[in-house]
């Protein structure tokens, strides 16, 4: 394990203080903190495959509502059965104890971490084979098939959509729930962080980035590619589970195609947050999703009825000038501040040489 | 790493200051104003109908704000609705929710439109005891959910196309009949559904096709292969605005010939302004048709909310507009009866409320639903090129005879 820098510590630390604090400093944004903490998870295990791997995947929103569906399913089906639950109409009211709910919910989200990432795996082994368009091509088909399949099995609500278990009532605290909810999103966040951070300190990282940049080379090199690949997205699964069922919990109503398997948003969002900031580097998904969130947050409302021309716009702004994201021109700009040592001598040779 | 850890401190800290400058600037009643907020559909695949329920909220709150606005303690205080664009997606709604209430301070809120939107919305107002008058959320499973401060001033759902069932069979001389249905996938026309499959037991009718169709409805065209194939007595099809569109547009130029055709929404896609001829003869489910003879003093009856409403925004009112019209007059009624701005007073008088409007007689269920108001059933007649909408059922109302069935593609015109 290397040492902690000292600097790093202290903007840990710092970072980690504002999480905890900002609920309470911002009490009427906690809805809008934690979409941020669930954006910058899905960004960052999104960038494993899209900036790490050099894997585009659009599919990763499959995860994501899978996680939310489960969680919901399953807070519900410990205790009443799912069925009476989702069928509409019904004239049955359940409600869930305190008690209920939390234990719901907590078993609820370790069955959406686990689960998407063992269909992650098998699905993995199935298509990680194609390469470059034909896997997003693939992924962007599995995550619209998922909605559509989902709109139409009648135990989780179908084209109904599935209404969430209400947070118990007898917490009478109204900024309970949204504290709830945050600080679960937020202990995802940090998880999710020191994972990659972890990741990107390890072998597996450069066998990522190795499969990225000649992945045949890499095979003659002896790595088993596919392994590493199915690995890989494993993780991003995981993570998009956890983020999918806080959101499901969060948002109290799951429909299939518009909240779970968003494609048409969550998904774009997720790759346009790490490519804004920049993909392949740890900061810039972190980066790219909070100042997505601000500008979405802040602007949209000014906008009304103009937000997706000007999203328009701000694509084709990054598109043009950060096609590496924000953190890859501020490696071009400072390349000796993120640790690359540059020849004069060497550049300038180059240069005359022109 | 130590530059960018600064800047992204800076960042944040800068991010701190503005965030904490911020504090919501609206209250829930401020100075004579009384603040609503809403969160509608202005763009996404809702749109067209999110601006037929904002115009019919604009319009009530000009209408009652001229004619001496609400009176609260003596006072006299004038609406005002903060709107937002839920991009017809229930996340962005939820999430809009909240902000209309923790950041705007908004303390009475008017639906969205669509069920799917106000299932997303109505958890976060029944945390906050919001009191929330919806008008576009049909759907039966919001009213059995137990909601406390959620009152719809339309039919459930359910309600729909039942009529039109029963009138196939009346029509088949007491016997049951043979039912083609599709519907879109969402929350509303799936319970529109259900009040088909509820209709169908009832009478003993047989469901020989029952199709689920997507989101964003454009092509319906292997239904309605099959409705050749099949022949069906009644086709039942709800999908919103565009649902509405697609079957007439795909009928007429597959050319198929059913003898009832029952549909929702017709009038809000305006069907017989767009498809004209083609679209005669359509069965549809409405909440509210001018002819009807409700009246109150704010729009006076139902012709001259049409008058008034076609001068202002250009087109004649789809029900859509007329009810969420209504949510505001139950909103008036609502704060002069509780005579006071706390929140639980309002809830209590919403609950209590039991008058009459252009729209129709509002009388709140115990699930919030309104049980006052039956459904209207019309259907769009044409003389010579121009065609409208007349109502067939209920007799009381009825304007015209129910024409059935309908003409073969080859015997018209």
């Amino acid at each position: 394990m290397e040492k902690v820098k000292q600097k790093d510590l202290i903007l840990y630390s710092g970072l980690i203080i504002l999480g905890l604090a900002a609920p309470y400093l911002f009490s009427a944004f906690k809805v809008q903190l934690t979409y941020l903490c669930v954006l910058i998870v899905l960004a960052m295990t999104w960038n494993l495959q899209g900036g790490e791997m050099g894997y585009n995947s659009f599919g990763n929103i499959l995860f994501y509502g899978l996680g939310m569906y489960l969680t919901a399913s399953v807070q519900v089906g410990m205790f009443f059965p799912l069925a009476e639950w989702t069928e509409s109409g019904g004239e049955k009211t359940f409600v869930h104890t305190t008690a209920q709910y939390f234990q719901g919910i907590g078993v609820g989200l370790l069955v959406a971490a686990i689960i998407p990432a063992l269909v992650a795996g098998a699905i993995g082994y199935a298509i990680l084979g194609l390469r470059g368009h034909y896997f997003a091509i693939c992924t962007l088909g599995l995550g619209i098939a998922a909605g559509e399949i989902a709109g139409g099995i009648e135990i989780i609500g179908a084209g109904q959509g599935f209404t969430t278990p209400p947070f118990p009532a007898e917490i009478v605290d109204p900024e309970a729930r949204g504290k709830f909810f945050y600080f679960t999103s937020f202990i995802v966040l940090v998880l999710a962080f020191i994972f990659v951070k972890y990741i990107y300190g390890s072998r597996f990282r450069l066998i990522l980035n190795a499969i990225r940049d000649n992945e045949d080379k890499a095979e003659a090199m002896g790595i088993q590619t596919m392994k590493y690949k199915i690995v890989g997205w494993m993780v991003s699964a995981f993570f998009c589970g956890l983020a999918g069922g806080i959101m499901g919990g969060l948002i109290g109503y799951i429909d299939s195609t518009d909240v779970a398997f968003d494609g048409r948003e969550m998904g774009v969002f997720m790759v346009l947050m790490a490519i804004l900031g920049g993909k392949g580097t740890l900061w810039g998904p972190i980066i790219g999703a909070t100042l997505f969130h601000f500008f979405k947050e802040g602007l949209w409302t000014f906008i009304l009825g103009w937000q997706y021309v000007a999203l328009g716009v701000l694509i084709v702004v990054i598109v043009i000038y950060f096609p590496e994201g924000l953190m890859g021109w501020l490696r071009e700009k400072y390349p000796e501040r993120f640790g690359e040592v540059i020849d004069e001598k060497d550049r300038k040779s180059q240069v005359e040489l022109k | 790493m130590n530059k960018i850890a600064k800047l992204f401190i800076t960042f944040i800290s800068a991010l701190t200051l503005t965030l904490t400058s911020i504090t919501s600037s609206f209250a829930k009643v401020e100075g004579d104003m009384i603040v609503l907020g809403s969160a509608i559909s202005l763009t996404g695949k809702y749109s067209s109908n999110g601006v037929h329920t904002q115009n019919g909220y604009n319009m009530a709150v000009d209408r009652i704000n001229s004619m001496g606005g609400v009176k609260v303690g003596g006072k006299s205080y004038k609406f005002e609705i903060i709107y937002y664009d839920d991009e017809s997606n229930p996340k962005r709604a939820a999430q809009l929710a909240e902000r209309l209430i923790k950041q705007d301070g908004v303390h009475y809120m008017l639906g969205p439109y669509s069920s799917g939107l106000t299932k997303a919305i109505a958890p976060v107002t029944e945390k906050y005891k919001i009191p929330m008058v919806e008008a576009n959320g049909a759907s039966r499973s919001l009213f059995t959910k137990g909601y406390k401060y959620l009152f719809a001033v339309l039919s459930p759902a359910n309600q729909y196309l039942e009529v039109a069932i029963d009138l196939a069979v009346e029509k088949n001389g007491g016997k049951g009949v043979k039912i083609a249905q599709a519907f879109e996938q969402d929350a509303f026309s799936q319970d529109v559904r259900l009040g088909i499959l509820d209709a169908a037991k009832r009478t003993g009718s047989k469901i020989i096709i029952d199709d689920k169709l997507p989101k964003e409805l454009n092509d319906m065209a292997a239904t309605l292969a099959k409705v050749k194939a099949t022949k069906p007595d009644v086709l039942v099809v709800s999908g919103h605005t565009k649902g509405a569109l697609t079957a007439i547009r795909q009928i007429s130029e597959m050319k198929v010939d059913v003898p009832m055709l029952a549909m929702t929404h017709c009038d809000a896609a305006k069907l017989s302004k767009q498809h004209g001829k083609k679209s005669e003869y359509a069965l549809c489910a409405s909440q509210w048709h001018k002819n009807l003879s409700y009246k109150d003093k704010f729009f006076g009856g139902g012709k001259k909310y049409d008058k008034d409403f076609k001068k202002e925004f250009g087109y004649a009112p789809p029900y859509q507009s007329a009810e969420s019209s209504a949510a505001l007059l139950v909103f008036k009624d609502a704060f002069e009866r509780a005579n006071s701005f706390d929140r639980d007073k309002v809830r209590d008088a919403l609950k209590a409320t039991d008058m009459q409007t252009f729209y129709g007689n509002i009388k709140f269920g115990p699930g919030g639903q309104n049980v006052a108001k039956p459904m209207i059933l019309f259907q769009v007649r044409c003389k010579g090129d121009t065609c409208e909408n007349k109502v067939v059922a209920p007799t009381k109302w009825a304007s015209d005879k129910f024409f059935h069935p309908i003409p073969k593609w080859s015997e018209r015109g």
